[in-house]
């Protein structure tokens, strides 16, 4: 049965080129390379490390799928910086003693504790319902002289549209090109949150948010997945002019990887609880276990905010700046940057809208 | 046999050869996409322009990516927006829709079918949805790595696919034109 891929691959199809052409080309590749000199060591500290292998956990695995914040959120440059300084972390981080409960730890109280369990507190009290049947988020990219725009819905009934403009958002949404695909797991463990063990609920949200549970695995088991990537991560840290022994992460570098996940899955968990109380609350205590969080109180427009701020230490390097309603908990902000970079950055504008005045073109 | 990233690794080590080796791996599939977006005389000579670039990058290249191919997809495109960029407006070639003249692109398909109904809905396509169709149907890339070699995020290039594959469906003709294939292919 063909179909129009069918079609445009055949329509595509060009024939072979006599040999002599191509031998053509590689040899003006071998008069460039007899020209060039030696690789400036500068080219090969840019070359990016690879975030695959950076941790056991992750390593060598593809997630089940990436939250809508990985698929449009955190720019490339950022993720960059992110593992660049994640690979300085593996370099030198010790090799801890095997603790085979360390992934899953009873969690703290950190600074950003009273505030957060304040909101907590409010939105589950007030239970109050928030106008509109959708989340719009428009995500503005600046990855070096380039900046990309990403309109995202995210319907309180589960569904993800996105498009590069307000005209291309709506055409997605009135042909129902909608891209959730499972992205919305995240709300179950933040709703679990509300009321239920915080380290039950961080070990659910870590493994939503990175779509495996490798985190938890025992030390014997991750030692195994990291020892089969070893030898690909040692060939590529060469390639770069690096003779550091990558080592597993443990302790606390384990720890960050597992913050830094909970993170990000909170964040989505925002995006799709628009309609949902008892998961922006359950948001709050989860952000509430993750060290290092500060929160400062701020108006926005006139109204209260929460401004939640993640970084750089044991981030990567790299810092996010969220920022919530101090009544509903409905982010309003998200501002990524790394310092080490230079170049990535992305602001998040959030609001409420239905889906009837998206179909009408009318936002 | 040794992955393009390995070679790429050693090429980086001083071993020149080892780079020759990941063209010689791609040569035929680049060569081919720029013939399909330049005709063939222009892709012969930027051909080696490609190689040249690449092999003077080749200290980013992220070596995470076994295969090389879609890095070199990227670096083609960047010399055929130079190359546009470069020629005179009148010579422009309008990317695609290019390949209907000069050549025939329908070798295997019944010589009764009236080609023009695709072609025309292929220039209908907004130049993005394009780019994406054509590097997954065309050069038989996943819609990841045409992401990657367009710069896109991932959703943003299968919701690109998307709309090229429903925009071909719906363009006048083009329906006709499949079941008329298919009802021939059928019989057979």
């Amino acid at each position: 049965m063909l179909d129009e891929m069918d079609l445009a691959g055949q329509a595509l199809q060009v024939t072979l080129w006599r040999p002599e052409e191509y031998e053509q080309a590689r040899t003006r590749l071998r008069a460039a390379m007899a020209e060039a000199g030696p690789l400036p060591e500068a080219a090969l500290a840019t070359a990016p490390v690879p975030l695959r292998g950076r941790g056991v956990p992750e390593a060598g695995r593809r997630r089940r799928h990436l939250g809508p914040r990985g698929k449009f959120g955190i720019g490339a440059g950022i993720a960059v910086a992110a593992a660049v300084a994640l690979a300085v972390a593996l370099a030198v981080a010790p090799a801890s003693p095997p603790a085979a409960t360390t992934a899953w730890p009873a969690p703290r109280a950190s600074a950003a504790t009273p505030p957060l369990m304040t909101l907590a507190a409010r939105i589950t009290a007030g239970r109050s319902t928030v106008p509109g049947d959708a989340s719009l988020v428009i995500a503005t990219k600046q990855l070096g002289s380039t900046t990309e725009v990403v309109y995202s819905l995210y319907t309180d009934s589960g569904s993800l549209y996105t498009g590069d403009d307000k005209k291309t958002l709506t055409a997605a949404v009135m042909k129902n090109e909608n891209q959730a695909d499972g992205f919305n797991d995240v709300e179950k463990p933040a709703r679990y949150a509300a009321s239920g063990d915080l380290a039950t609920a961080r070990k659910m949200m870590a493994e939503v948010s990175a779509g495996n549970d490798d985190y938890f695995l025992s030390y014997a088991a991750r030692k195994k997945i990291w020892d089969e990537n070893l030898s690909a991560l040692r060939a590529v840290l060469r390639a770069k002019g690096s003779t550091a022994v990558p080592q597993m992460p443990t302790g606390q570098v384990l720890q960050d990887d597992i913050n830094q996940v909970i993170w990000n899955g909170c964040q989505d968990a925002l995006l799709w609880s628009g309609n949902d109380p008892q998961a922006r609350a359950g948001v709050m205590r989860l952000l509430s276990t993750i060290p290092g969080l500060t929160v400062a109180h701020s108006t926005t427009d006139g109204q209260p905010t929460l401004i939640i701020t993640a970084g750089p230490q044991g981030f990567g390097n790299f810092t996010q700046v969220l920022t919530v309603s101090a009544a509903t908990g409905l982010p309003l902000s998200l501002v990524s940057s790394a310092p080490g970079a230079g170049t990535g950055r992305e602001t998040d504008q959030n609001s409420r809208v239905t889906v009837a005045a998206i179909r009408a073109g009318k936002f | 046999m040794a992955s393009d990233a390995e070679l790429i690794g050693r090429s980086l080590a001083g071993d020149e050869a080892a780079f020759v080796e990941v063209i010689c791996r791609h040569e035929v599939a680049i060569g081919a996409y720029l013939e399909r977006r330049v005709g063939h005389e222009a892709a012969r000579d930027l051909l080696g322009d490609v190689w040249v670039a690449a092999f003077e990058s080749r200290g980013t290249y992220d070596q995470s990516f076994a295969g090389a191919r879609p890095w070199l997809y990227a670096i083609a495109l960047n010399r055929l927006r130079r190359y546009w960029r470069s020629r005179p407006p009148e010579e422009l070639v309008p990317d695609v829709t290019g390949m209907a003249e000069g050549w025939d692109p329908w070798p295997t398909v019944d010589v009764r079918v009236d080609t023009r109904v695709f072609r025309a809905a292929l220039a209908g396509l907004r130049t993005a949805e394009r780019e994406v169709l054509t590097l997954v149907a065309g050069e038989d890339l996943t819609v990841a790595d045409a992401a990657r070699v367009l710069g896109l995020p991932a959703g943003t290039a299968r919701r690109l696919l998307f709309q090229a594959r429903t925009g071909l469906r719906n363009a006048p003709g083009v329906a006709a034109l499949l079941a008329e294939l298919n009802s021939v292919k059928g019989s057979k």
